[in-house]
């Protein structure tokens, strides 16, 4: 390609150009040092003030560490001391796991290590989780696998025998949590101002959970009742029964006045005292 | 001594037959174990499912529930296959067709004769019984002293309708330890 000669006109334009650049290429760098110098100073600032941390942190972990050294020798002395009353006494067990619980302690998360050997803790919740599951499957031919906590702290309790440590129902809370980790079999339904404790793997909804509460009362729910208390639609609420008796949790009675009634055996009053008779258990293998 | 109910008798779906497989059979297996220990509290041995429905045990007055014709018809038909697959527990016969009577066995035709041969070899009988030359317990007795004779008061067996009797004192038969005899006022039995 051929070029074509440059002018004095052309010249002077571009050394004009030329210098304002430059003049403008100054200033960029003045303000950039300007700013080098702010982040430094800001930096120097930084470090000052993370040094500064620093210390107070270590003086912190410090000072925690020996706070904590100092909690453990207590609560180790404590419950050497308080072992037997640790075991014995229901009410003292919620205070105890409540305080763990406060700082983030689980005294049963394992059956090894300090806890359980010092408090034997964890051998008591064990020992009533098999108790707990012995109970429902005792009962499950009955009421399909959902029982009142009320029912199973009343059978856990006749089970251990007069002379068993006291067991509330704060500790069956407890033990039924951790055997939750044993699979989704377990499980609590709030009803009421108690709780329905699942020991069968039915898939149970928020649906369910609430029909079954508006059941808790008298032991039965209709469909009306569903559409009037909860402001469902009809549909809805077949849905929810029909579920609940596939899963066998509850019974069809036709008979009934008016429309039929589902009948829940967990929920089911006369029931709850009930001992499971020879001639009942032997229905029990088909 | 009155009768026990069920906890299921004043559960008010006891008297629905349940839609649910699971729950049905436990509903039929609670319901045959209470049909039995029923009639043998009673001691009935023949059952019309007409007047079955009526009967107390298919019927809670208390709370206005009962079984129907057909479910009772069900947990009749429930209590005869059971006997067919577990023999010697218990048994339950149509008498027709239609299944309208039957016959409940609660106790087997074999234990009502073991029980009436314990009876015979009782040392307090024994004035009534002639020992054989074999040194064997032999003794005769009509089927209505058996059933309903002064002797047999208080016996379990005593009241029992007479084709188990009959029953019963065949499986002896068929065991040695009894024989079924023909005498002028009807039939009798020679325990051995």
């Amino acid at each position: 390609m051929h070029r074509r000669g440059v002018g004095a006109g052309a010249i002077a334009k571009k050394k004009l150009a030329e210098a304002s650049i430059s003049t403008l290429l100054d200033i960029c760098i003045f303000c950039k040092v300007e700013l080098a110098l702010m982040s430094c100073s800001s930096l120097f600032i930084q470090a000052k003030y993370k040094e500064r941390g620093t210390v107070i942190a270590e003086d912190q972990i410090a000072q925690m560490s020996k706070q904590l050294e100092t909690f453990k020798s207590n609560l180790e002395e404590f419950a050497s001391k308080h072992k037997q009353e640790i075991r014995k006494n229901s009410q003292f067990r919620v205070q105890f796991q409540e305080m763990c619980a406060t700082i983030g302690v689980d005294p049963l998360a394992s059956g090894k290590g300090f806890w359980s050997e010092m408090l034997g803790v964890g051998d008591f919740y064990y020992e009533l989780g098999v108790q707990i599951i012995e109970v429902c499957l005792a009962l499950k031919h009955r009421n399909g696998g959902l029982i009142t906590l009320d029912e199973l702290h009343h059978r856990v309790l006749k089970g251990r025998g007069k002379y068993a440590q006291d067991v509330s129902q704060d500790d069956l809370m407890r033990a039924i949590k951790k055997l939750k980790v044993m699979g989704n079999g377990f499980g609590m339904i709030p009803v009421g101002g108690s709780y329905l404790v699942q020991s069968v793997p039915a898939e149970l909804n928020m649906d369910h959970t609430v029909v079954l509460q508006l059941a808790e009362k008298k032991g039965y729910v209709t469909v009306s009742e569903i559409k009037d208390g909860l402001k469902w639609e009809r549909e809805r609420a077949c849905h929810v029964l029909d579920h609940l008796l596939k899963e066998g949790l509850a019974w069809l009675d036709s008979q009934a006045a008016g429309e039929p009634q589902y009948w829940l055996p967990a929920l089911f009053s006369e029931l709850t005292s009930r001992d499971v008779s020879p001639e009942e258990a032997n229905q029990m293998t088909p | 001594m009155s009768f026990e109910w069920p906890w299921q008798y004043n559960f008010p779906p006891f008297f629905t037959l349940q839609p649910n497989v699971d729950t049905r059979q436990k509903q039929l297996a609670a319901w045959c174990s209470l049909a039995l220990s029923y009639c043998r509290h009673h001691k009935l041995y023949t059952l019309d499912v007409l007047e079955a429905q009526e009967s107390p045990v298919f019927n809670n007055k208390k709370i206005e529930r009962k079984l129907s014709m057909e479910a009772i018809q069900v947990v009749f038909e429930e209590l005869r296959k059971k006997g067919k697959f577990i023999p010697f527990i218990w048994n339950l016969e149509w008498l027709d067709k239609n299944k309208s009577r039957c016959l409940v066995m609660w106790r087997r035709p074999e234990e009502w004769g073991k029980l009436m041969y314990q009876w015979v070899s009782r040392e307090d009988l024994i004035f009534m019984i002639s020992v054989s030359r074999n040194g064997m317990v032999n003794a005769v007795f009509t089927l209505y002293e058996l059933s309903n004779g002064d002797d047999t008061e208080g016996e379990e067996f005593h009241g029992l309708e007479e084709w188990m009797l009959l029953r019963s004192l065949q499986a002896l038969q068929a065991e040695g330890k009894a024989e079924i005899i023909t005498m002028d006022d009807g039939k009798g039995v020679k325990f051995f």
